[in-house]
């Protein structure tokens, strides 16, 4: 029970006095007085400053998704060039026929066939000079044998 | 106080997740805040954390607050709310603190009042006063004369007539006066050099 709570009375003949009355006004200007916040109040300043750092650590979820939509933004800008270059290759691989491909790599091994035959026909014409048949008919011009035949006599 | 324009900046700002901001918001209310709530509760720990806990629920969902309305009032609510779920939880309530207090012989207001000095006489004439009202006229007379919020303000906030408003601050008025005559006030001479 509040004891203050019977102490007003509804009788208007029973009116407080003057001395209360400032000490009521003396109070209630206190009471005001306890609600200003002092601008350049040191101590309520680094008050704030600790408590806005505990509420940034706990990192408001309003704040997180738009932080990453951003970031997820600027990475997609970011890779955009590269994505396309990567698209571009893919693009013009794709266009190569494959019969292209393979014909090319007939074509190059074929080269390189021609090439080993021309190689082997070099080193072995000389010896298939002698077994093949002259052109002079009435043998007057005299055959020689090749170098390293002579090596071995004729038995 | 920030004033209604940049009060509107600030919480923008602080939307964006701007540290300055968020900070500028404490500093301007949370003295208020606590004022108000330790008048209410009537201790200066639970004061400060229920403060503290109204900030951070305020600002992380700032989101959702509605501009038409003042920052002040949407924080000043969540802090009551936060204090009425802390005193159901807590026995005693902050009243009955108050009146063992006062109806303890041993320590008369009147021979606390002398022995302190003259900031503690009138912080505990404030006492008294406050310590005189019930609910809702604390709330209003806090609102009222502490906070300084208009007679429409606090209607809107607690949902009443402007005019029962009005009528229970006349009261509370009166309520104190008696309180603070029948408490044996030290002569005025003293407080209110």
């Amino acid at each position: 029970m509040n004891i203050f709570g019977s102490a007003w009375s509804p009788d208007p003949e029973r009116q407080p006095s003057s001395r209360a009355q400032r000490l009521l006004v003396r109070a209630l200007l206190a009471l005001r007085s306890e609600a200003r916040a002092h601008p350049y109040s040191a101590s309520d300043r680094a008050r704030a400053e600790a408590l806005a750092d505990r509420i940034m650590l706990e990192l408001p979820r309003s704040v997180l998704p738009i932080g990453l939509a951003a970031l997820f933004i600027v990475g997609v800008v970011c890779l955009m060039p590269l994505m396309r270059d990567a698209i571009a290759e893919g693009t013009e691989q794709r266009a190569v026929p494959v019969a292209s491909v393979m014909e090319h790599g007939i074509r190059s091994q074929g080269a390189a066939l021609s090439d080993g035959f021309e190689a082997m026909r070099e080193v072995v014409a000389p010896f298939a000079a002698g077994d093949a048949p002259s052109s002079d008919a009435d043998g007057s011009s005299e055959r020689t044998p090749p170098a390293d035949a002579t090596a071995f006599s004729r038995s | 106080m920030l004033d209604p324009k940049t009060e509107r900046l600030t919480i923008e700002r602080a939307r964006r997740g701007d540290r300055d901001a968020i900070a500028e918001l404490i500093h301007a209310y949370q003295r208020p805040l606590e004022a108000f709530l330790f008048r209410m509760c009537g201790k200066h720990e639970l004061a400060e954390d229920l403060a503290q806990e109204a900030f951070v629920r305020v600002i992380k969902s700032l989101d959702r607050f509605d501009d038409q309305y003042r920052f002040s009032t949407w924080l000043f609510t969540i802090g009551k709310r936060l204090l009425v779920n802390a005193q159901q939880k807590m026995k005693p309530t902050a009243d009955s603190e108050v009146v063992e207090y006062r109806a303890g012989d041993a320590r008369t207001p009147l021979a606390e009042v002398e022995s302190v000095e003259r900031g503690e006489r009138i912080a505990n004439l404030v006492e008294i006063a406050i310590g005189a009202l019930g609910s809702p006229q604390r709330e209003i007379v806090l609102l009222f004369h502490q906070q300084g919020w208009s007679v429409q303000r606090i209607a809107a906030e607690l949902d009443m007539p402007e005019g029962t408003i009005k009528s229970h601050l006349f009261r509370a008025r009166r309520r104190m006066l008696f309180a603070i005559e029948q408490s044996g006030a030290p002569n005025p001479g003293e407080v209110l050099r």
